[in-house]
């Protein structure tokens, strides 16, 4: 029987472990990167609804607070859609000729839903709650963005984990006055000092701390 | 080896040596009847390690599994890879009053059961029942529920509870039903409601029991069957018996002292009124 492996064999064995760590790693590579891309993430990407709202003209243009629409932020862990029946409250006044917003007439009409795309959609295995995070001064801004600057919706946040834990890790400096919440544009003190001292005030005022054990969003 | 064998492979020890002689490149053997490589030689060897011995013979071999289980667990985490599926958010056209989605709501109810309606809380998200416990307030329980109660939440969710009304074994739908239903009763009732059953669980409910009565009264040919596959006959007709008079048990639990081990029966634990 003749030798089995080549003196090559030692050349190829070693190039083919460089070439898998290679092709392994390029790949996770690949993934990694594209996973973070907009293309994956959607955000900052508008999504066409059957309705062309505006948060921009209903938000910037009129003042209504986000608790007009989004009623039940503070008491559930949905932040609540309105109900054509809400909508109609002004448009059964007002463009209540429109073309635009036929599709909300019709719902109410024959009481059926509108088909909203949901823009901040977390995976089915994340449990999020939006009072927690109202009740601890976390801003509607600090993960919706401007939303007084979109006409129509997008995400201002990637919403991936990464996101999430930078928050959790450190919840203080994100965190703002109860009175400020639905206020779009409300800036930290530019000062640092201040900044911090506000942040470790409120922090302690409402008993944030950081919440980082898997079992709190995966339950 | 053993001495047959070795006679077996038996060789030719010039045949080696010419072999060897005419062999070029590095060669390597562990015997010299390896070398020699007989027929004889690979006849024992065929014997002595016979094809496919180490194989395991199953369909499904150790290995096969595991390298199907590995492949099956890293094609798993190739599903995170994939875009989020497009989700709709479908409010409601009118909210109905008093909802606030995602927090559940509670209804004090009744379950009937075996005539008896059992005081129960059930919990609802967004108008779907997920779970039934007893009512806290209510006198006869004081929150306690049975197995019947906890488990009858099944019920709701029972792929075989009908959901429309049948007609001879095919689905009809309800204006069918009631079509048809008028055009019987109009038949029935000039025949003082000859040929008319009505089958239903044991009614505990005063007004179900008016009503079905008045319509017996009215047809008094009709009949009005009660019947349930676990019953409570036996209570009945047992106390009947013993006190001739249709009464039901009332457990006292204040006079107990030696009595503990004579409720522990299947009623006291599964009737409708029992000990929660």
């Amino acid at each position: 029987m003749a030798q089995f492996f080549p003196k090559s064999a030692n050349m190829i064995a070693m190039l083919s472990l460089i070439l898998v760590v290679g092709v392994v790693g390029g790949g996770l590579g690949i993934v990694i990167g594209t996973s973070r891309t907009p293309d994956n993430t959607d955000q900052g990407i508008y999504k066409n609804q059957p309705v062309p709202f505006s948060h921009k003209h209903h938000v910037k243009g009129l003042g209504i607070d986000c608790r007009h629409c989004h009623f039940s932020v503070e008491e559930s862990s949905f932040a609540g859609i309105p109900a054509s029946k809400t909508c109609m409250s002004c448009h059964s006044q007002i463009w209540n000729e429109a073309p635009m917003l036929e599709p909300v007439r019709e719902s109410y009409r024959d009481d059926k839903s509108i088909e909203w795309i949901r823009v901040h959609d977390l995976p089915d295995y994340v449990y999020f709650n939006h009072s927690i995070h109202v009740a601890k001064g976390i801003g509607c801004a600090t993960c919706h963005g401007q939303v007084d600057e979109m006409p129509l919706m997008k995400k201002a946040q990637t919403l991936q984990m990464q996101w999430c834990m930078d928050c959790h890790w450190h919840p203080e400096m994100n965190l703002r006055p109860r009175e400020e919440i639905t206020n779009l544009n409300w800036q930290p003190p530019t000062d640092p000092e201040e900044r911090v001292a506000l942040a470790k005030q409120l922090a302690e005022e409402y008993n944030v701390q950081s919440k980082v054990n898997c079992s709190v969003c995966h339950r | 080896m053993s001495q047959t064998e070795n006679k077996t492979a038996a060789m030719d020890l010039d045949a080696v040596r010419q072999k060897l002689a005419s062999a070029t490149g590095p060669r390597f053997w562990r015997s010299l009847e390896e070398v020699a490589d007989t027929p004889e030689f690979q006849d024992t060897l065929k014997h002595e390690f016979p094809a496919g011995v180490d194989v395991f013979t199953e369909s499904v071999g150790r290995r096969k599994f595991l390298s199907l289980m590995g492949a099956s667990l890293a094609l798993a985490g190739v599903t995170g890879c994939t875009r989020q599926p497009r989700e709709l958010i479908m409010p409601y056209a009118a909210e109905p009053p008093e909802m606030i989605p995602g927090v559940p709501r509670h209804f004090a109810t009744a379950m009937p059961f075996s005539g008896v309606g059992e005081p129960v809380l059930v919990e609802s998200h967004e108008n779907r029942p997920t779970k039934i416990e007893g009512n806290p307030e209510h006198p006869m329980s004081q929150g306690a529920s049975g197995v019947f109660a906890q488990a009858s939440i099944l019920n709701m969710y029972d792929p075989d509870r009908l959901p429309t009304p049948k007609q001879r074994g095919r689905d009809s739908g309800w204006l069918a039903f009631r079509t048809e239903m008028r055009r019987q009763m109009a038949i029935a009732r000039s025949k003082r409601g000859a040929g008319v059953r009505i089958l239903t669980p044991t009614v505990g409910s005063p007004t179900l029991a008016a009503k079905l009565q008045q319509f017996t009264t009215e047809l008094p040919e009709a009949k009005w069957v009660q019947w349930e596959p676990v019953n409570r006959d036996n209570l009945r007709a047992g106390a009947i018996a013993a006190f001739g008079r249709d009464l039901s048990v009332r457990y006292d639990l204040r006079r107990r002292r030696s009595c503990w081990r004579s409720i522990r029966t299947s009623s006291a634990r599964t009737a409708p009124v029992r000990l929660p």
